[in-house]
């Protein structure tokens, strides 16, 4: 049932304002750092002041400005929105503290954390979209407000990165609004609230054009091949930024976007009659292997943790473009999976660039000795990857393979095996020089007086993130866990019955 | 009490012609009264307007007969939703005139501040004209004070090359006002009238023929070549880059937008007639529009000089009004009405931004301008935002617009010139992005741009404001929308919503 | 009488109008350039006045001598009305004329194409 309720709006604009103070009041160090904490906990708070009822299968909605009938700004919180900004907003608060420590002594930092401030509003504002209008429109500012935080280090070769960024992602936005136009022509409304809006008749080559106009549009940020290549070059920015942005906050927007695309735009039923889902399914799996084959190749660390995004993003895609409800469990608690997961390696790469100054996996021989509960959030995060039970990761990759089974596609099961032997392929080298190598230089040990093998605002994020990934994997039938909030969603939100297996 | 507000829509367009006319006197003893003078008079001006507007939105459009002599004999001052326009008209000259205060002491002495006031003032009351006249010649009147005014605009402010400048765009614009004077003449012959209403009843009866094409044939171009369209753009991007900045701002954002008007004051005339097959033109203005977005965003990209790339922004936005008008489905003439309000905000936030960073530097280039950002923080800003507006990106005003009109396209079944205009968007971005890049992220190249201070608040005021504006209205955007939409309607009655 | 299937009047009219256009597009002095758009503008008002002609019709003047037909009044005040516009035009060209010529030295549109 749908009631309506200000904290969908308020959740967005809250942090709007405080974006807003950050910029004026940043010189002050004190200041910065109070509003950008109190953006991120408000929203936090007021997204898991609203769980309980989604639970209940209460859909809160606010009607902001109507252009003309039937074209607005609209908010509604459904249970997959709300599961997406509880994902982002979790992890912002995290990666806040993280920021913080990590850019001590950056210049520009009331630019960072202003902006910083700013993405956090507008990827609650996507999850919290009613209607494509209202996604598209937080969906770009999105891509504006991530551009300073790309370039932030104002190298060549960051702004060199930030120019292809901005080209691919405006570039895909230019296809995604087209689409979303061309969908408001075809159906005469843009709304996300049904399983579905468009329908057969408006003529097989028309509803071809918009699915790939709209899937070209969100696939660019979602990192399906071959729309991926900004990612690896966006490592550039400065971790904190590819930690959050690059591995939940921009990709994730993607990636929600196409599965609304699947699930809200053009419905399961209508897919499955024109079969465009099935080219997309098999454009994800090669996505999933090319990624992860290509990760094996990468030296520099960043570079290969963004090929494993690309990789696992598709996860989700396949997950959605299998049309089942089992398959849709997985791709939506893959959003949660595979963002905490990859947080704290980004975060654990950032902590050991910035105690040791090393950036290629060629140099972490004996790391493990040196940091050792750092090592030991990675190595949870990697086997959460591989897929090893007990480990969140291996939720995602049971219920894909269910789901896959489920659409009669049993090859798929295949090509996730294959990917989690990649997986492990690339991870395990990484733990393996850790802890059993000895260094070829001793690492120098931490400065006298700090008992921690790292920062603590470094550290901490890192541990409860990894702790996390543990808890996702161990508690998932738990109620009230995010995976419950996954059925919610996909038995009201895509009207896809009976996911309890 | 009720005011009669009928009653004061004389008085908008009196009020600023005749504080003109004093302008000289009041600022005898001391020029600079000029600049104060001439805000009071667009003060009331805009006070006056908004009546007008209130008065419109609660009781729907009206008349007022000048000199009592009623229609269609006399002169008929005709308020609908398309003069709506002169308030966010007036309001902004209210906001470029405190610019002008400071500005223009480094581009002109102060003995001729008098004479440019008096001009700005005598613009400002010819647009107002334009836009509530229901009479024919009376049109054409005031597209003379309107052209004259601008004409001299443009060359006040510099010595010989603007001169040229002004005279290349006078010897076009004479051209085109006589193409109209033709057609009025014509449209007058024939149907005995000069009252618009009356011409478009009187036409009808008349039922088509070859004088009929020729008159529409002549007031097409001719408000063509007001709104500065390809292929008779060429006058803009000199005229509009010498000129003084608070100058390109007016030029830019509503001078050219009299063509528009103008032509949506033909179509009012023609559709009501009825007697002439309209597609073949609209599609041609379609294709028209087009180009003119594409060659303008083109043009743009390869200038350094930041004015020069601002004008030939401005072809290209005319483009995309002139192409949702030539698509004639109610969403794509709704938006590319409200694109003559949003691009006219957008382009005074770039051009006075622009004009406070030549003042305050004394470069023009954007290689010279590198790092401009560090010192003059408020108006960098300011100009990013109305770089992210032109381009149509959200949440800005310039997304609304260019959403509604490639509605439109699709809603037409023009589906290649609604992909055209969302692409087409995206190139002139090439440039906006060296630009945020040269400025933010590079280091100062002179030192007078790193030593600059960030303008004098008489300056920076109108700016800040003009940027918010362009910010609000990215999600308020309905409300011009909402206004406009019946007025739209009712001229395409065979489209319906 | 009719020439072309116009009347004579007209026809002197469009070969006036083209006239002042040869002058404005060809030539290359700035004030030749300027005397071709009154050529033109002439030619409107010429125009204008022939097509407020009735044949046979009194001056549009109530007084003793004069009855019904009379010549439309409304052209007369058109054309005067526009005379006052162009001249106007041609006070401002020429005010910017001077301008350039002070400037410059020179009103010829060939040698200001040369200068930088």
């Amino acid at each position: 049932m749908e009631v309506v309720d200000a904290r969908v709006i308020l959740a967005p604009t809250v942090s709007f304002l405080c974006a807003a103070l950050v910029f004026a009041t940043g010189r002050s160090v004190f200041w910065r750092r109070f509003w950008t904490f109190l953006a991120a906990t408000i929203k936090m708070g007021l997204v898991l002041s609203m769980l309980p009822g989604t639970l209940r299968g209460v859909v809160y909605t606010y009607q902001f400005v109507e252009f003309t009938p039937g074209i607005g700004i609209g908010f509604r919180a459904d249970a997959y929105g709300m599961f997406f900004s509880l994902v982002s907003s979790t992890l912002w608060v995290l990666t806040t503290i993280y920021a913080i420590g990590y850019m001590q002594g950056d210049k520009d930092r009331v630019r960072f954390f202003g902006f910083f401030a700013l993405c956090v509003s507008t990827t609650v504002g996507v999850s919290f979209a009613e209607n494509l209008l209202t996604f598209f429109l937080f969906y770009e500012t999105l891509t504006i407000c991530t551009y300073p935080l790309v370039v932030h280090a104002e190298t060549p070769e960051a702004l060199r990165a930030g120019r292809i960024y901005l080209t691919y992602t405006l570039i895909g936005g230019g296809f995604a609004l087209v689409g979303a136009i061309m969908t408001l022509n075809v159906a005469g409304t843009l709304t996300l609230a049904h399983p579905g809006i468009l329908s057969g008749d408006a003529g097989f080559g028309t509803l071809l054009v918009i699915f790939l106009c709209l899937i070209i549009g969100f696939g660019v940020k979602a990192g399906i091949m071959p729309l991926h290549g900004w990612l690896p070059i966006a490592m550039v920015a400065p971790t904190p930024v590819s930690a959050l942005l690059h591995a939940v906050a921009v990709v994730k927007v993607g990636a929600f976007g196409v599965t609304r695309v699947i699930y809200n735009v053009f419905g399961v039923e209508l897919l499955q009659q024109l079969g465009f889902a099935t080219p997309l399914a098999w454009l994800a799996a090669f996505t999933i292997l090319a990624g992860s084959t290509i990760a094996l190749t990468q030296d520099h660390l960043k570079r290969r943790l963004a090929y494993s995004t690309i990789s696992q993003l598709s996860y989700i895609v396949l997950g959605a473009a299998l049309l089942t409800p089992l398959a849709a469990t997985a791709a939506i608690i893959h959003v949660a999976n595979q963002a905490f997961a990859k947080i704290t390696m980004f975060f654990v790469v950032g902590a050991i660039t910035k105690t040791t100054g090393k950036k290629y996996v060629s140099e972490l021989d004996g790391i493990g000795a040196r940091m050792p509960w750092s090592m030991a959030a990675f190595t949870i995060a990697a086997l959460s990857f591989v897929g090893v039970p007990l480990f969140a990761g291996f939720i995602t990759k049971w219920y894909l393979a269910l789901g896959a089974l489920q659409a009669d596609a049993w090859w798929f099961v295949l090509v996730m095996i294959v990917s989690s032997l990649l997986n492990a392929g690339y991870w395990f080298p990484i733990i393996h020089r850790a802890y059993f190598r000895t260094a070829q230089e001793p690492w120098p040990p931490p400065p006298p007086g700090r008992r921690l093998e790292t920062h603590k605002t470094l550290l901490i994020p890192i541990l409860i993130c990894a702790a996390y990934v543990l808890l996702l994997g161990v508690t998932a039938e738990v109620p009230g866990m995010p995976f419950s909030v996954a059925q919610v969603a996909v038995e009201r939100a895509f009207g896809l019955p009976g996911v309890t297996p | 009490m009720t005011v009669p507000w009928v009653e004061a829509l004389p008085w908008t367009v009196v009020l600023p012609l005749v504080g003109a006319a004093l302008t000289p006197a009041v600022a005898a003893r001391r020029p600079r009264v000029a600049g104060y003078w001439a805000w009071g008079v667009l003060l009331v001006t805009t006070a006056l307007a908004s009546g007008l507007v209130v008065e419109l939105a609660l009781r729907g459009p009206f008349s007022y007969a000048l000199g009592g002599w009623a229609a269609p004999y006399g002169i008929e001052l005709r308020f609908d939703h398309f003069s709506a326009w002169v308030l966010p008209l007036a309001a902004l000259f209210v906001v470029i005139v405190p610019f002008s205060w400071r500005y223009l002491d480094h581009v002109m002495p102060a003995g001729r501040l008098p004479a440019f006031y008096a001009l700005l003032l005598l613009n400002c009351g010819g647009m107002i004209g334009f836009c509530v006249t229901g009479d024919l010649f009376n049109l054409f009147v005031f597209t003379e004070v309107v052209a004259l005014s601008s004409y001299a605009l443009v060359a006040v402010g510099g010595r010989g090359l603007a001169a040229y400048a002004a005279l290349k765009y006078l010897f076009i614009g004479a051209v085109s006002s006589l193409l109209m004077l033709f057609a009025v003449a014509q449209l007058f012959v024939m149907t005995g009238s000069l009252n618009m209403a009356d011409v478009a009843a009187r036409l009808a009866e008349l039922g088509p023929g070859v004088p009929v094409m020729v008159a529409f044939a002549a007031l097409a171009v001719s408000f063509m070549v007001k709104a500065a369209m390809f292929p008779v753009h060429v006058w803009l991007p000199d005229a509009h880059a010498i000129a003084p900045s608070p100058v390109s701002a007016v030029l830019s954002g509503m001078v050219v937008k009299i063509g528009i008007v103008g032509m949506l004051r033909v179509y009012q005339i023609y559709y009501g007639a009825g007697v002439l097959e309209l597609g073949p033109f609209n599609q041609a203005l379609v294709w028209l529009g087009a180009i003119s977005i594409v060659m303008g965003a083109f043009f743009a990209v390869f200038q350094d000089d930041i004015k020069l790339m601002l004008a030939y922004s401005t072809i290209s936005n005319i483009g995309y009004i002139v192409l949702g008008l030539g698509l004639a489905s109610p969403y794509a003439v709704i938006g590319a009405s409200v694109h003559v309000f949003n691009h006219a905000l957008i382009k005074a936030t770039l051009f006075l931004a622009a004009g406070a960073i030549i003042h305050q530097t004394g470069y023009r280039t954007l290689s010279d301008l590198r790092g401009v950002a560090r010192s003059m923080p408020q108006t960098a800003a300011a100009m990013a935002v109305g770089a992210v507006s032109i381009v149509g990106l959200p949440p800005t005003a310039g997304f609304v617009c260019k959403w509604f009109i490639a509605l439109g396209a699709f809603e037409a079944n023009q589906a290649p010139f609604g992909f055209a205009l969302v692409f087409g968007a995206l190139f002139i971005f090439i440039y906006y992005i060296r630009m945020v890049n040269a400025f933010y992220f590079q280091q100062p190249v002179h030192a007078a741009v790193a030593e600059a201070r960030d303008v004098p608040l008489s300056m920076r005021g109108p700016i800040v404001l003009l940027a918010t504006l362009c910010l609000i209205l990215g999600v308020l955007g309905g409300i011009p929308l909402s206004f406009v939409e019946p007025a739209v309607l009712d001229l395409l009655p065979a489209w319906g919503p | 009488m009719l020439l072309f299937g116009l009347d004579l009047d007209y026809v002197a009219v469009i070969v006036l109008f083209c006239v002042g256009l040869y002058m404005l597009v060809a030539k290359s002095n700035l004030l030749k350039k300027l005397l071709g758009l009154n050529v033109m503008e002439t030619a409107v008002f010429a125009f204008i006045v022939t097509a407020g002609m009735i044949e046979g019709g009194d001056p549009p003047i109530m007084v003793e001598g004069t009855s019904a037909p009379f010549a439309s009044p409304i052209p007369h005040a058109m054309v005067l009305t526009g005379i006052v516009v162009a001249v106007s035009v041609t006070a401002v060209a020429l005010a910017l004329i001077v301008q350039i010529h002070a400037h410059f030295g020179t009103i010829e549109v060939d040698e200001l194409k040369e200068l930088p």
